[in-house]
């Protein structure tokens, strides 16, 4: 019994950190239907900078600070430089920009700052654990779900009471009408990258604060992630994005935890059978977007 | 990029009758970008300067100077191959292959046919040279002799039950499985067995699998490296696990030391260790008087090693620079001194005897446990996946 | 009366297609314009590519005494010239007071905007009833006065309506027809691109008619309802 609760615990930390990613790639989608596969590539600047605050000594929190930040302005530079220009082609075009967007980062960070890992300093007690009763939880595992919860809360705000937010939402839904309305495309882009960056950003902490290094090629991995989440909880929408995140690290979790010892070899595999499944019975994803929707209509 | 044509149009013709040559080309099919940039970028350096020192002297035995044909292979396999047929073309004398073992594999066919010599970096899978044929060398101890030495030092400590995480992913992640073989040849218990994907983000599931075994495992061995290292050894700690962790050379990086309280003690197995007065030290501070920086890993004096490989068996062909006289001179060469061992080619199927050395992590430093010979009747068979 | 607006040599095109073809218009301060055509006449190409939803091939468009023509969708709602496009197409995730707070976006004036809500809740109580629902959830009706609601929230000084009566019953088509009397009352110009053709021309000043991405005939709505080619119009497009 404490052996699932323990798992349950690890899957939540998981499922929240991948959450985070694919509502990452859900917010510009659902505005601008661009999967960006350069979101991996934000977390790894963030990553870099939390690296480089580390080896000049600045306090965590501090380090957190300029990393997201940083995440962010990245996020709206990349909007602003590459994906501006060519925001009316076609879905196929930005997606090829994305990728080259992620190549060219890539090779900048392997030339420019290494092609090895570099080490993050990162603070002692990230690596402690807690007792709660027979569990013992990592404070890194507390810290991903309760950054995830605060980032839920924060979002599910912004979206609901701010007015940049509702124009977000009605933007996602029929951007030439939020265009007629007076919202403005640029304002409401660059607002969904930033929002992006800043998932990208924390989600980066969480990542580095458990692998403890930065590589050029960090962001591969999660951002694959990420977007298998969006695609299981329904592409372009926020609530599946968070669905499917977490729906995603309790397959992985409860698979590496229970899957007998002979099946473990195709782990991955059958986790992903489990995903193909689910959306044989839901093409949609868990929760659909409803501008998706209308189209198929 | 006319005169580059020329200059290789001219050099194919000539291939015909390397004799003539005066210099050795290198044909160097690494990756300088990708997934494996972070092992071939570092041993790219420590081959420019083993090839810059020689030639500085005039070039090897004084007269056969180093001339290094870089290509970068973008860690895929495919191209790995590509590279290998463009450098045979130009007619190079060796070629140097990539640091894992499937795209050092996919240029088999082109070697072979060519009969240029290869070296893989820093491949250490031992199947390597059995697959790749007569042409095939590597440049690094075998996944079996390391998990040879770092075994038997589990078991001279006392560790009687052992658990092993490792990834089929690749040849090289499948170590754990040597040690399982040797640890129980000793008499060991295997307490379990866990598998990671490389790249795996989360090791909490493995972690709590392992902390919920009774009895604890005396010893958790793994060859995983950045970034699933740091992680499952994060994840082992915090779940509770107390036992000795052992890894291998993939994690003698920066990142390791700088993990903290995590990685205290833990040890692994690497190609070698800069004792004062060795020639890694001496190599290490060249090294830093060339760059500006130390070598960030051990790949740089495995790139030196490499070159220095290759002046030895110019040597010993009496300074021809032909493909076949040169394998000839590979495979019988002994006690070559690099940077960081003494290597010997010869009565090997092209996997070179070289030094493991042990290295414990002790205050956030490294500290030599050992550089111990492993006992030949103790190392496995290389094992076909 | 000076005109509002004026759309001269204008031309839109869908890729190869010209759907529309070189048209002159004008609409002054205070009238009601119908717009009249069988599909495909070019009414809906010309009201979209007038507030910038897609480009205009070739023409000017002045808009109270400025050149409009390659404005940006979003400049037009601030400047006075708003939209309710064809299908209503309210945002049906969003409540419908959300809807509205949408269509005051780009107002600065926050009196001006306190003042459309009241207008607006004035003019459609059962908006104000409704107005934590989700919009999707309203009936069709509903959703017109909500769409014509949302574009008021902007105090329009020239509204253009796309077919605001299609898909309603009878009952309600004729309230929408009476809103467009009241609203002129109010003092706003409109434009109204209609197939109910014998409702459009009871309420409208003058009207045009399209066919064929052209302006084929065009007067006061008592003249066209008496003319031959609005019979040929409907009848021979198709």
């Amino acid at each position: 019994m404490d052996l699932i609760l323990q798992q349950t615990v690890n899957a939540f930390a998981l499922g929240g950190t991948y959450a985070l990613l694919a509502l990452g790639l859900a917010v510009v989608f659902s505005i601008m239907g661009l999967i960006n596969f350069a979101h991996g590539e934000l977390m790894t600047i963030a990553g870099y900078v939390l690296m480089y605050c580390g080896l000049a000594g600045f306090p965590f929190v501090l380090s957190v600070a300029l990393a997201v930040s940083a995440a962010v302005a990245a996020a709206v530079l990349m909007e602003r430089i590459a994906f501006r220009p060519v925001r009316n082609a076609s879905g196929a075009t930005m997606l090829v920009t994305s990728f080259a967007i992620a190549m060219i980062l890539q090779v900048l960070f392997q030339n420019l700052i290494s092609a090895r890992s570099q080490a993050v300093v990162l603070p002692q007690f990230l690596s402690d654990s807690v007792q709660f009763g027979g569990l013992i939880i990592g404070v890194n595992k507390i810290a991903a779900i309760a950054a995830t919860v605060i980032m839920l809360v924060f979002l599910d705000r912004f979206m609901k009471h701010q007015k940049t937010g509702i124009a977000m939402r009605a933007s996602a839904e029929d951007f030439a009408v939020a265009r007629l309305m007076g919202i403005r495309a640029n304002t409401v882009i660059a607002g969904a990258f930033a929002l992006s960056g800043l998932l990208a950003g924390v989600a980066a902490v969480l990542w580095v604060s458990q692998r403890a290094s930065v590589d050029p090629l960090m962001g591969f991995t999660p951002v694959l992630k990420a977007f298998i989440a969006a695609i299981l909880g329904g592409l372009g929408s926020l609530r599946g994005a968070v669905a499917g995140g977490f729906l995603l690290g309790f397959i992985e979790i409860y698979l590496a935890a229970f899957l007998p010892q002979e099946l473990q070899e195709f782990r991955d595999p059958i986790g992903l059978c489990i995903v193909v499944a689910v959306l044989l019975f839901r093409p949609n994803g868990l929760i659909p977007s409803l501008a998706l929707k209308a189209e198929k209509v | 990029m006319k005169a580059l044509l020329l200059s290789s149009t001219l050099a194919a013709a000539f291939a015909a009758a390397p004799a003539l040559s005066e210099t050795l080309r290198v044909g160097v099919a690494t990756a300088q970008t990708g997934a494996l940039a972070y092992a071939d970028v570092p041993v790219s350096g420590g081959m420019r300067l083993a090839a810059d020192e020689i030639n500085a002297k005039g070039g090897i035995g004084g007269d056969v100077k180093i001339e290094l044909v870089e290509k970068d292979v973008r860690s895929d396999a495919a191209q790995t191959s590509i590279a290998t047929q463009e450098l045979a073309d130009d007619g190079v004398s060796v070629i140097v292959l990539p640091c894992d073992s499937d795209p050092a594999l996919a240029a088999i066919g082109v070697i072979s046919s060519a009969q240029i010599p290869a070296i893989s970096t820093c491949a250490s899978s031992p199947t390597l040279p059995m697959i790749g044929g007569d042409y095939m060398f590597s440049n690094f101890p075998g996944d079996n002799v390391q998990a040879t030495v770092s075994a038997k030092w589990a078991w001279d400590e006392g560790h009687r039950n052992a658990y092993i995480i490792y990834s089929p992913d690749t040849q090289y992640t499948t170590m754990p499985l040597y040690f399982a073989e040797v640890f129980e040849k000793l008499g060991g218990t295997i307490a379990g067995q866990a598998t990671n994907t490389i790249g795996q983000q989360d090791f909490s599931a493995i972690a709590t699998k392992v902390a919920a075994l009774d009895p604890q495992p005396d010893v958790i061995m793994t060859s995983a490296y950045e970034p699933d290292f740091p992680s499952l050894l994060k994840a082992l700690r915090a779940a509770g696990v107390t036992g000795q962790v052992i890894g291998s050379d993939g994690i003698d990086s920066p990142t390791t030391f700088s993990l903290g309280d995590v990685a205290e003690g833990v040890v692994f197995t690497t190609a070698g260790h800069a004792t004062p007065g060795s020639p890694l030290e001496a190599f290490n501070s060249a090294y830093e008087a060339a760059n500006g920086a130390p070598p960030e890993t051990i790949f740089s004096a495995v790139g030196y090693d490499l070159i220095k490989v290759l002046e030895a068996a110019v040597l010993a062909a009496d300074g021809s620079v032909e493909p076949s006289a040169l394998r000839d001179a590979i495979a019988g060469l002994e006690n070559v001194q690099g940077a960081t061992s003494l290597i010997t080619y010869k009565g090997t199927d092209g996997m070179p005897v070289r030094q493991v050395s042990l290295i414990r992590v002790a205050d956030g430093e490294r500290e030599l446990v050992g550089q111990p010979s492993p006992d030949a009747s103790l190392i496995p068979a290389p094992r076909m996946q | 009366m000076s005109a509002l607006l004026s759309v001269q040599s204008f031309h839109v095109h869908y890729g190869a297609v010209e759907a529309v073809r070189g048209i002159d218009f004008e609409i002054r301060e205070g009238e009601i314009i119908a717009l009249l055509g069988a599909n495909g006449a070019g009414k809906s190409s010309t009201l979209n590519a007038l507030v910038g939803l897609i480009p205009v091939a070739a023409g000017t468009v002045m808009f109270d005494g400025s050149d409009i023509t390659h404005n940006a969708p979003e400049t037009l709602a601030p400047a006075g010239l708003t939209l309710s496009p064809e299908g209503r197409r309210v945002f049906g995730t969003l409540s419908v007071a959300e809807n509205l707070l949408m269509g005051a976006y780009g107002i600065r004036d926050k009196q001006a905007v306190a003042a459309a809500w009241d207008r607006v809740y004035t003019l459609f109580p059962i908006l104000y009833e409704r107005r934590d629902q989700f919009a999707g959830t309203l009936s069709g009706g509903q959703q017109q006065m909500l769409a014509v609601g949302r574009a008021l929230m902007s105090n329009p000084r020239l509204l253009l309506l796309d077919e605001p009566s299609l898909g309603l019953a009878p009952k309600i088509v004729e309230q929408v027809f009476e809103l467009i009397t009241l609203l002129r009352d109010q003092g706003v110009t409109l434009a109204v691109v209609e197939q109910n053709v014998a409702m459009a021309l009871e309420v409208a000043d003058r009207g045009y008619l399209m066919s064929g991405g052209r302006i084929v005939a065009a007067g006061s709505a008592a003249e066209l309802a008496q003319s031959d080619s609005l019979q040929s119009a409907y009848l021979g497009a198709g």
